[in-house]
């Protein structure tokens, strides 16, 4: 297990691509081994995953009141 | 730093439509305006089209827009803003692409165009100067934040919440498509006029400035932890 990556931004960046689904064959082949080799990158991986969970499952989603549904069917229908 | 002349926000409801400011992937060589009859849709498709393949996302749409002005009537006036533009333009939209995207984009510009001025923005930097540093090569070799995934894992979404609304409103708006809408970078680039490459460095950047937020939250919660014993 290496204790140190020499190339942590490039890592972070494949990291990313790969959470967010935009990582190639190629970049998930090459990020794959170092996620089994590098125990920085692990951590960033897992670090990032967090985030990402933070930002998806924990943040309050706010709903369009009924209101303004309303008032904007009404003005549209109004145009016509 | 920039002489072009800014509109004035009390015009914005009433005002004259100004297409070229927010219609979505128009199309140069065609002249849309609000008294041009739609091509190809009959009232009766444009309503469907409104009902069925814009009203669906209109809980996304205050998300965004609530996220973007933090503010619940700024959010109320930008949504319906955008609806009522959608409508008038729906003849630019052509049924069965996505309809989401095109709703995003021309949210985001009208609050780019309407609102950010008198949005409660609290970290104002120059836009441009963020953009050239973080893509140059600098950027590259940023350090990543140290800041460990168990203690984000306590946060919970209040915290998220502030440590977003905390960021400039360029770099709150990629995360907020790309990890709370699920936008593919090729949508975003779409609905931000931007190339694919500025997408993934502003996502890099917004996320390492997001992580430093979240790492002053977790360390003062380690730093009451600690008093508390
Ligand atoms: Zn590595």
């Amino acid at each position: 297990m290496k204790e140190h990556c020499n190339h942590s931004a490039d890592c972070l960046k494949m990291i990313q691509l790969i959470l967010d689904g935009e990582a190639t064959d190629q970049q998930l082949v090459r990020v794959k081994a170092n996620l089994e080799s590098c125990r920085p990158c692990i951590e960033m991986y897992q670090l990032e995953k967090e985030v990402k969970e933070l930002l998806t499952k924990r943040m309050e989603k706010r709903c369009c009141p009924e209101q303004l549904v309303a008032t904007i069917k009404s003005r549209i229908l109004s145009f016509s | 730093m920039s002489d072009t002349p800014t509109r004035d926000d009390r015009n914005r409801s009433d005002g004259p439509a100004e297409p070229d400011q927010f219609l979505p992937d128009s199309d140069p060589t065609e002249q849309v305006s609000a008294d041009t009859p739609a091509r190809g849709y009959s009232d009766a498709q444009k309503y469907q089209i409104f009902n069925k393949e814009f009203m669906p996302h209109i809980d996304s749409m205050y998300n965004f827009a609530f996220r973007l002005t933090t503010d619940e009537d700024d959010a109320n006036d930008l949504v319906q803003d955008t609806y009522l533009k959608a409508f008038r333009f729906i003849s630019s939209f052509e049924q069965g692409t996505n309809a989401k995207a095109w709703l995003f984009r021309i949210l985001k510009n009208s609050f780019i165009n309407d609102y950010r001025k008198k949005s409660k923005e609290p970290a104002k930097v120059d836009y441009q100067d963020v953009e050239t540093t973080y893509n140059s090569e600098d950027a590259e070799s940023e350090h990543t934040v140290d800041l460990r995934a168990e203690s984000v894992s306590d946060l919970i979404g209040d915290e998220v919440a502030t440590a977003l609304n905390s960021l400039p409103v360029d770099f709150r708006t990629v995360i907020i498509l790309c990890d709370i809408e699920g936008f593919t970078y090729e949508e975003m680039a779409k609905i931000l006029d931007i190339p694919i490459g500025t997408v993934r460095s502003r996502l890099h950047r917004a996320r390492n400035l997001l992580k430093e937020k979240l790492r002053d939250y977790a360390s003062s919660m380690g730093y009451k932890e600690e008093n508390e014993e």
